[in-house]
């Protein structure tokens, strides 16, 4: 589905991505595994069209996406998380969530004069969906609030459903764990569990192993900018190279 | 009773002013310093083509024309910096303008300014005295706010204020960023173009010295003192300080002391806005943490 | 041919001028991060300062004067940062932009209010300037070309071969890690707006030695630092030296085209022009 082809990029001479190959296949969850500053996020911003390339090409269903804005790269359809969540703080949950959708009609000044009937509708229709979306995360009686006055877990729960709202192909979710209690956790994997179900395809950096495990179908490791194993969780627990990788031996 | 017209009308124009500016600070997050000349486009614009003869209604649907379309061309180099530098580069065109204003002597008489600007006339109707101006103000006050309201409750208007929370989030969830700057940055210049055409035919003179950074720091201290981002703090705020602005002038000062009233004013605003930075930067209305579902109940 | 010449050595005159006016801005927007908008009335007050001092009742002469004005340019630097811009220094920036506006209204209505917005001078007498190849030159104008050249070489002594300038350059690339290595960012920062604030006087009184004094001076001068800021590259010393030469050259070479009453606004102009040829990218600056 999406496909990296000897991805290069550095800053001011330290390479941060090298000869990077991977390629994600559809209906899975594919993990993005290695030690801090190994490159993970800045594949991220690579994928997403935040930083430009050195070198190299990305394809997303066979077109070539390198060289595009990031919105223009969300609006083929491939949607990502933050590290730390991006909400919009003086906005209330529900407004966070009304935003994603793609190409509203409402979004277009002229139209406001001339299709107020159907803003309505849609505003509707992605009003019901997202009120669907935070009962099952549990923010329902949070959402005319400001996503300010969230916690920091409720604050990356709401991220990941209004990636859901933005109608995506693939999502890339970075760090989705991190910072959060256990019992949120649990609500996100199952939340990314269904959605899977439901064809979405994930690309999850991650550094909670058990997490990986537990979710992912494939996982590639990445080490000084470049890709040095990939194979199922189980098998990649236990590869020197990893192992190596990680303890820095 | 004409003291308070001439108040009222003052401060309707000034609240077009406000709204406009406050759709590009307090909804976008555009640090724009330069939004004089807006107005003074619109006024200018309007007022040397209704002196030559061309009809109001047409005079002033240019005049809007000008002023966003200023605000088109300055915004497409400028709306790609960072908040600061767009902060300059508007303040700087600000002065660019007045000096436009002030050189090109063939077309708008240079320092000396334009007089005998003729009081509208809107569909064969002419609005000559004080409560005529007064409703016509008011009409054009009432048609913005409106307008505005509905463009910042729209879809449109979330997308605006997501980019001014946090434009990198809202550019990951697809929307073009710089797209929508420029279309909130055009709006607000054409509407203060109107502003400033409603004031040129009000005070039937302008000059280069009506169009200086004084002017820039009175609209942006009634949006700031009344709550920037907010529908009706642009309101409170120029009912405020325009009642404080025009009743200095009708003090009736000995002469000697006048000269020293102007900056003492502008002193006055300069300290006010670094008061209100410093205690209460949300201003005297804050947003509300409660929003009404974005027009579905209002029925917009 | 030697009206050529005079416009270029008037440029460079300028360019002098002006990179002291954008050195100051830079290692503001360095150590602290923010476009300082009252910069330009820093560069007044410290021109009317001067003025003050020479004029009655107290009427020193100007070699005397110009260490008491540059001192009180200081005070009020210094001030404006304890007073205002230090409890914003956890703020939002549109709240710390808005506020160093606010000032900069505050200080040109102050110049104003005690002298009037008519345009003053030093009250010298114009002479006639020293000839060379058909070029005039003032003793006025040797003693902007020698303190700025003296200027930047102390400063280049000072950010290379000082602690304290090191520690500047330190904090100026991360105020978080200078807190964490120990570096003393109070002390910095104070010593940051003093430098600024002296080249910044200093500027403005070279200015008006050359020309005149007008409270409104501040704001088109800093219009022109920040051109020449952005043509050097942000929050590079050097470069904006380089920058303010740049824009002093180009101004005075363009008026033999364009009319004088243009002169203020082709800086203006290449702000314009750089932004459209070198578009920084809209995203990720934060990061």
């Amino acid at each position: 589905m999406l496909e990296l082809k000897q991805v290069n990029k550095s800053f001011g001479g330290i390479r941060a991505v090298s000869d990077c190959s991977l390629e994600i296949k559809s209906y899975r969850i594919t993990g993005l595994i290695g030690p801090n500053g190994s490159g993970k996020t800045t594949l991220f911003n690579l994928m997403t069209g935040f930083l430009p390339l050195d070198h190299g090409e990305i394809f997303f269903k066979g077109k070539r996406i390198d060289g595009f804005l990031p919105h223009q790269i969300a609006e083929f359809g491939i949607v990502r998380t933050f590290q730390l969540a991006r909400i919009f703080p003086k906005m209330t949950v529900l407004e966070n969530m009304l935003l994603a959708p793609p190409r509203q009609i409402g979004e277009k000044l002229v139209s406001l004069w001339l299709k107020g009937k159907r803003i309505r509708e849609e505003e509707r229709k992605n009003l019901k969906k997202a009120l669907t979306l935070i009962e099952i995360v549990g923010l329902s009686h949070l959402k005319n609030q400001f996503a300010a006055n969230l916690s920091y877990g409720q604050q990356k729960l709401l991220e990941l459903v209004r990636i859901l709202m933005a109608e995506p192909q693939m999502i890339l979710l970075d760090e989705p764990t991190a910072g959060i209690n256990p019992s949120l956790i649990r609500k996100m994997m199952e939340l990314i569990l269904k959605m899977r179900d439901a064809g979405k395809v994930f690309f999850i950096i991650e550094h909670n192993m058990d997490v990986v495990i537990e979710l992912c179908d494939w996982v590639f490791v990445l080490d000084n900018g470049q890709k040095i194993a990939e194979g199922k969780p189980e098998a990649i627990q236990n590869d020197p190279r990893v192992i190596e990788a990680y303890l820095g031996v | 009773m004409d003291l308070f017209l001439h108040l009222c009308i003052m401060i309707l124009i000034y609240i077009i002013f406000a709204l406009s500016l406050n759709l590009e600070l307090g909804y976008t997050g555009l640090f724009n310093f330069g939004h004089v000349a807006f107005f003074g486009m619109g006024a200018y614009a309007s007022a040397l083509f209704t002196l030559h003869h061309v009809p109001f209604e047409l005079a002033l649907l240019i005049s809007l024309a000008i002023a966003g379309g200023g605000g088109f061309l300055l915004s497409l180099p400028s709306l790609r910096l960072r908040g600061d530098y767009f902060g300059i580069a508007t303040l700087g065109f600000g002065e660019i303008i007045r000096i436009i204003f002030q050189n090109e002597v063939w077309l708008t008489k240079g320092p000396m300014g334009l007089p005998g600007i003729s009081k509208p006339t809107l569909f064969s109707y002419r609005f000559t005295t004080l409560p005529q101006y007064f409703i016509l103000a008011l009409v054009f006050s009432i048609l913005s706010f409106f307008i505005l309201r509905m463009v910042i409750r729209s879809p449109f208007g979330r997308v605006l204020r997501a980019i001014r929370e946090d434009e990198i989030a809202t550019e990951a969830l697809g929307k073009n960023v710089f797209r929508f700057r420029v279309k909130s940055f055009v709006t607000g210049s054409i509407l203060a173009g109107l502003a400033g055409a409603l004031w040129g035919h009000y005070t039937t003179f302008i000059s280069p010295s009506d169009f200086t950074l004084s002017e820039t720091i009175l609209v942006l201290l009634i949006v700031v003192l009344g709550g920037k981002g907010t529908e009706w703090g642009p309101v409170l705020g120029a009912i405020l300080l325009i009642f404080f602005q025009e009743s200095l002038r009708f003090l009736r000062l000995p002469a000697e002391y006048t000269r020293y009233l102007a900056p003492l004013q502008q002193m006055i605003f300069g300290t006010l806005l670094i008061l209100l930075m410093i205690f209460r930067p949300e201003g005297i209305l804050r947003e509300k943490g409660k929003t009404k579902n974005v027009g579905i109940e209002t029925g917009q | 041919m030697e009206y050529l010449l005079q416009s270029i050595l008037n440029g460079i005159l300028a360019g002098c001028i002006y990179a002291l006016f954008a050195m100051g801005l830079t290692l503001i927007y360095g150590v602290l991060n923010f476009v300082n908008f009252a910069h330009g009335e820093l560069i007044m007050w410290g021109a009317y300062f001067l003025y003050l001092l020479m004029e009655k009742p107290i009427g020193l002469p100007l070699f005397l004067a110009f260490i008491p004005a540059l001192l009180f340019t200081t005070i009020l630097g210094l001030g404006t940062d304890h007073f205002i811009f230090r409890p914003l220094r956890q703020a939002n920036r549109l709240t710390l932009l808005i506020a160093s506006l606010g000032l900069s209204f505050l200080l040109r209505n102050g110049a104003q209010f005690f002298w009037g917005a008519e345009i003053r001078t030093y009250g010298f007498e114009i002479r006639r300037g020293m000839r060379f190849w058909g070029v005039s030159i003032t003793s006025n104008q040797v003693a902007i070309i020698i303190v700025s050249v003296v200027c930047v070489a102390l400063l280049y002594l000072l950010f290379y071969k000082s602690r304290l300038g090191k520690s500047m350059r330190a904090v100026s690339d991360s105020l978080e890690l200078s807190r964490v290595v120990g570096i003393n960012s109070k002390k910095t920062i104070r010593f940051t707006w003093v430098i600024a604030s002296i080249l910044a006087g200093l500027g403005g009184i070279l200015l008006a030695l050359d020309t005149n004094l007008q409270p409104g001076m501040g704001l088109i001068n800093l219009v022109k630092a920040f051109a020449a800021t952005l043509l050097g590259g942000v929050g590079n010393l050097w470069g904006a030296l380089l920058g303010g030469m740049v824009i002093g050259l180009v101004e005075n070479l363009g008026v033999l085209v364009i009319s004088p009453g243009y002169k203020d606004a082709i800086a203006f102009g290449i702000m314009i022009l750089m932004l459209l040829l070198r578009p920084m990218v809209l995203l990720g600056s934060k990061e």
